[in-house]
Formats: C-alpha cells, sequence, structure tokens
C-alpha cells in the first residue's frame, strides 16, 4: 500500500486551503480527490468568465470592440478549459484489473505537487481577471493588458493541465513479465 | 438493480423525473457519463449536483417502498437530469437588410450547462413538460434571437455582400453573447459560440445566375478559341506536311531534271566538241585558204609593186627625156629667137609661127603620153591592167 509522503504534506495543507475533503489522494478516495480538483478548476474558470462577461458585456455596448474581442477571447479560452477539465480522465479505481500501473508514492507525490500549482495558476488567473475588471472600472488604462494575461494563464492553464492526465490517466502501464 | 435511461432521444436535452412515480420491483440505478449531470431536489431544496457516477438506488424497490410506507424517507424526490456538453441548436429567422432585402436562414447557437447551473433548469420546468428537447428550448429562446440579435444584426448591412463578411459575423456573435445572456442564464445555458447562415437573397441568386452565364460564356469562348487554335494547329501541320511532301516531289523532280539535264548537257557539251572541231576545221581551212589568198595578193602585190617602179621609172624616163627634150628645143627656139633678133627677122609672124609649132610639139608629146594610156585594158575588179599583164593581180583573174 502506498501512503501519502510526508514531503508533500504541505502541499495538501495548501490545497486544503481552497479545497474541503482534499486528502492527497489517499487510498480509496484517489478519484474523489480528482473529482475534487477538477471541479475547483472549474469554478474557478467560471469564475474568470464571469469577469471577463462583465468586461465584454459593458465594453461592447460603450462600443470599444478591441477589448471586448479580447475578453470575448478570454471567454473562449475559459470555455475550452472547462470542457478540458471536464472531460479530462480521472483515473480507474481497480489498476489491478484494469492493467494499469498502480501510481506510485514519486507518482503521488508529483500529482500533489502539480495539484498545488495548477490550484495557485487557476487562482491567479482570477485575480488578474479581477484586476483587469478594476481596472476598467477605474479606467487607469491597463485593461486590456490585463485582458490578455488572463488569457494567457488560462491557456497556461490548459497546458499545464494536460500535465496531470499524463499521470491520472494511466498512460504508465504495467510492465510485462518475461 | 435494473438501469434506469432517462434520455432515449439524441434531441433530448434535461428531464425532470419524479422518483415517486417510479414504482418498481428492484431498485434502479442510473449511470451519469462526464456530459451528463443530476441534480437531486429533495422536499423542495437542491440537494447535490452529480456526474461521472454510478447513481445506485434512485427509484424503486422493495426497501425505498417499505420506507415510504414506514414514513423514514423524503416525501418529494426528483431527479432533474441534464445534458452538460455542447449542443448546436439551429434557430430559423427571416429578417431584411437595410436595402430592403429579404433575407432567411438560420442562426446557430451552442450553448453548454455548467454543472452547478443545472438546477436552474427548473426555471423551466415549473411552466412547461418534464421533458426538455432541443426543439422545446429554440421553441424558448427563437423569438427572443430574432427580435434581439437577428433583427439589429440585419439592420447593419447595407447590402447582400456584407452578410458574408467577417465583420458581420463577429458582430453576430458578440449581440448574441451579450443580448441573450440573461435568458441564457435564467435557463442554465452558457453560450459558446453563435453565428449566423443566411441563404441566398434573391439579388445573390441574381449574381449568381450572371455569374454562371458569364462563367459559360467565357467557358464557350475559351472552348472556340481552343477549338480554332486546334484548328490552325492542324492547318499549320498540314501545310507544314504538303510543304515537306511539296519539297520532297521537288527535290526527287529537281534530281530528275539534273540527271536529265546533266545527259542533256553531256550531249550538248558533245555537240559542242562536235561543232568546235568542225568549226575549228573550217577556220583553219578557212586560215589556210584566207593565207593562200593572201600570199597570191602579196605576190600579185608584190609584182603590182615591181610593174609600178617599173612604170614609175618608165615615166621618169619618158620625162626625163621630155624635158630634156623640152629643154633642148627651148634652148633651141631661145637661139633662133635671139638670132632672129640679131638679124632683124624677128617679126610677129615669126613668132607666132614659132609658138604654133610650140603648141603642135606639145600636142604631139600629150598624144604620145595619151596613146598609150587610152590602149590600157580594166580588170573586172576595176584594175587597170597593162598589156603584157597575163592575169589581174588583185583578183587573180587571168587576161584574155
Amino acid at each position: 500500500m502506498v501512503g501519502t509522503p510526508i514531503d508533500v504534506i504541505p502541499y495538501i495543507r495548501g490545497v486544503q486551503l481552497v479545497l474541503i475533503g482534499y486528502n492527497g489522494y489517499t487510498k480509496g478516495s484517489r478519484i474523489e480527490n480528482d473529482k475534487i480538483v477538477r471541479e475547483e478548476i472549474v469554478r474557478a474558470t467560471s469564475r474568470v468568465r464571469n469577469h471577463m462577461e462583465n468586461i465584454f458585456d459593458i465594453q461592447f455596448r460603450e462600443g470599444n470592440i478591441s477589448l471586448a474581442r479580447a475578453a470575448k477571447r478570454c471567454m473562449e479560452e475559459c470555455d475550452y478549459l472547462v470542457e478540458d477539465v471536464n472531460k479530462a480522465a480521472s483515473g480507474m479505481e481497480h489498476a489491478f484489473l484494469s492493467g494499469q500501473h498502480s501510481p506510485s508514492n514519486k507518482d503521488l507525490k508529483k500529482l500533489i505537487k502539480h495539484d498545488h500549482e495548477v490550484i495557485e495558476m487557476i487562482t491567479k488567473a482570477v485575480n488578474i481577471a479581477n484586476s483587469s475588471e478594476h481596472s476598467m472600472a477605474t479606467e487607469d488604462g491597463n485593461s486590456k493588458q490585463l485582458v490578455m494575461q488572463t488569457t494567457q494563464m488560462i491557456t497556461s492553464c490548459r497546458g499545464f493541465f494536460g500535465a496531470r492526465m499524463n499521470i491520472l490517466s494511466g498512460l504508465k502501464s504495467k510492465k510485462k513479465r518475461k | 438493480m435494473s438501469n434506469y435511461r432517462w434520455r432515449d432521444s439524441p434531441d433530448t436535452i434535461a428531464r425532470l423525473v419524479n422518483a415517486d412515480k417510479i414504482q418498481t420491483m428492484s431498485s434502479q440505478q442510473v449511470l451519469l457519463k462526464p456530459n451528463e449531470a443530476c441534480a437531486l431536489i429533495v422536499d423542495g431544496r437542491v440537494g447535490d449536483i452529480l456526474t461521472e457516477t454510478l447513481l445506485k438506488s434512485m427509484a424503486g424497490g422493495f426497501t425505498r417502498w417499505l420506507g415510504d410506507k414506514v414514513g423514514v424517507t423524503a416525501n418529494d424526490r426528483r431527479l432533474l437530469f441534464a445534458m452538460t456538453g455542447p449542443m448546436d441548436y439551429w434557430i430559423p429567422f427571416e429578417g431584411q437588410i437595410a436595402n430592403g432585402e429579404a433575407v432567411k436562414g438560420f442562426a446557430n447557437l451552442r450553448l453548454r450547462m455548467n454543472l452547478e447551473d443545472v438546477p436552474k433548469l427548473l426555471n423551466y420546468f415549473a411552466n412547461n413538460d418534464p421533458t426538455l428537447t432541443r426543439e422545446g428550448l429554440i421553441g424558448i429562446i427563437a423569438t427572443e434571437v430574432r427580435a434581439r440579435v437577428v433583427t439589429p444584426c440585419l439592420a447593419s448591412c447595407s447590402n447582400a455582400a456584407d452578410l458574408r463578411s467577417a465583420m458581420f459575423l463577429e458582430r453576430f456573435e458578440m449581440t448574441a453573447e451579450s443580448e441573450m445572456r440573461n435568458l441564457l442564464s435564467n435557463l442554465g445555458f452558457t453560450m459558446l459560440k453563435a453565428f449566423p447562415i443566411t441563404n441566398p437573397t434573391d439579388m445573390e441568386k441574381v449574381a449568381e445566375h450572371r455569374a454562371k452565364v458569364q462563367a459559360q460564356m467565357e467557358g464557350n469562348e475559351v472552348n472556340v478559341e481552343a477549338q480554332l487554335a486546334h484548328f490552325s494547329q492542324t492547318e499549320a501541320l498540314t501545310l507544314a506536311r504538303i510543304e515537306v511532301e511539296t519539297n520532297v516531289a521537288r527535290a526527287k523532280a529537281r534530281g530528275q531534271v539534273t540527271v536529265e539535264l546533266e545527259s542533256e548537257l553531256k550531249e550538248l557539251r558533245a555537240q559542242e566538241a562536235k561543232w568546235d572541231s568542225e568549226i575549228n576545221y573550217e577556220r583553219n581551212k578557212m586560215e589556210i585558204r584566207v593565207d593562200e589568198a593572201d600570199a597570191k595578193t602579196k605576190r600579185a602585190m608584190d609584182m603590182f609593186a615591181q610593174v609600178q617602179a617599173k612604170k614609175a621609172d618608165r615615166i621618169a624616163n619618158q620625162q626625163n627625156f621630155q624635158q630634156q627634150r623640152m629643154d633642148s628645143q627651148n634652148d633651141f627656139q631661145q637661139k633662133m629667137m635671139e638670132m632672129a633678133a640679131e638679124n632683124g627677122a624677128l617679126t610677129p609672124e615669126v613668132m607666132q609661127e614659132m609658138l604654133r609649132q610650140q603648141t603642135a610639139q606639145k600636142a604631139v608629146d600629150v598624144g604620145r603620153t595619151g596613146g598609150v594610156n587610152s590602149s590600157a585594158k580594166v580588170c573586172s575588179c576595176g584594175t587597170v591592167l597593162q598589156p603584157t599583164w597575163k592575169a589581174c593581180p588583185n583578183c587573180g583573174s587571168p587576161i584574155v
């Protein structure tokens, strides 16, 4: 049985600040933990999208098509990320029967660290999106830059989330014994 | 345990199921796939929203029936199933653009439902059938799409070409995103994409027909040009072939003619050589004859010259003789005159007699010389012949 590695406990605590119920993929709750992480990513992405919707609506009605277009692009990127996350692989419950390689301690460490970083990244994106809306409200002229920065962050999240799937989706197949 | 199927058609988007109505001996379970969600509404409260799971003992079965009878289960249990994945909705529309052209087409809306938005569908099921299909949703949103999105966007197009521009598509999508959020949010949908598909307008059909006719005309023109080019090629080819054949025939004929001419030339050269030899023969013959004649002439001329020389000598002798005689006579007459003068006998009668005798003497002298000339013969060629000659020295004809 693979236990939770001690050196990733700080990461688990960090994630637990955001996700109640997250326990670092302990035996029997791996799929639940995966689901919690994904739902959090979707939820955070929805927050980003909501900010962008506000920016888009206002700018479109005011005729500032350039900024509205940037916000729309960010919304589309959010939709892509949500779809990626919703349709992501979550690993199998019965690795022995499925022929999958059971995650090792090393894999779990990587996974937990990865969760922490993804959630940090998406949280950062939420903050930037919030800042962009605030910038639009205060008319300090940085709105477009912040919107595009948010888009970039969401795109990075999409890419980063792909690495998580590599660990969970059981790409490492069982070694065949000769 | 039997499997419950909440969706039996691809057009079904959502369904509100009253779990209390499912009365079966075996308990029901439902499998929720990643694009499906189920919101549990228990006693009027929204409970969990589930997805990617096997929902066991959702309804039916003996234990649940027993619990209902005993009163340990909820009074009202409803299950709200929904599709969360993106789905396309085609909304037909008709409208007019700014220049009055009628436009027909479809507005495509791609909608998705977030997991936490599934309970919002209760807004729909509050006043409608418990099954939401694609047609049902289109029926709800179509009017607003036409009024808020299609009509304003079409009105901003001045002609049919504007309908095909990227700007129109972008404006349509942005307008749909902005204007339809209220309704879609109330129903729990999120719009991912929107775009219009318009049928060709009447003017576009006219333009299309014109373009087709033009293309056909140009195609015919190209065909004609190609045909003409083919004909000209064929003509050029035929002419070239004829020319080549002619050249070959001409060359052959030229060869034959050359051969014939060469044979004729040989004959002519042979004839020429023959004539040359004959001419040379005749020329030589003539030259010989001319030389012979020249020799005769020369000999005659030489003989004539000798005769003339002798004649000149004789005439000179005669003239000398006559001169001497005249001189002696003159001396004599002078002496006679002087004697007569000394003797005083020089009278006019003596003078007259002396002149008369002198004249007579002269007449005798002239008669002597003139008598020789009158007796000379003349040849047919005009040469004066001497009495001693036997042939004419000029023409060689004998003197009879």
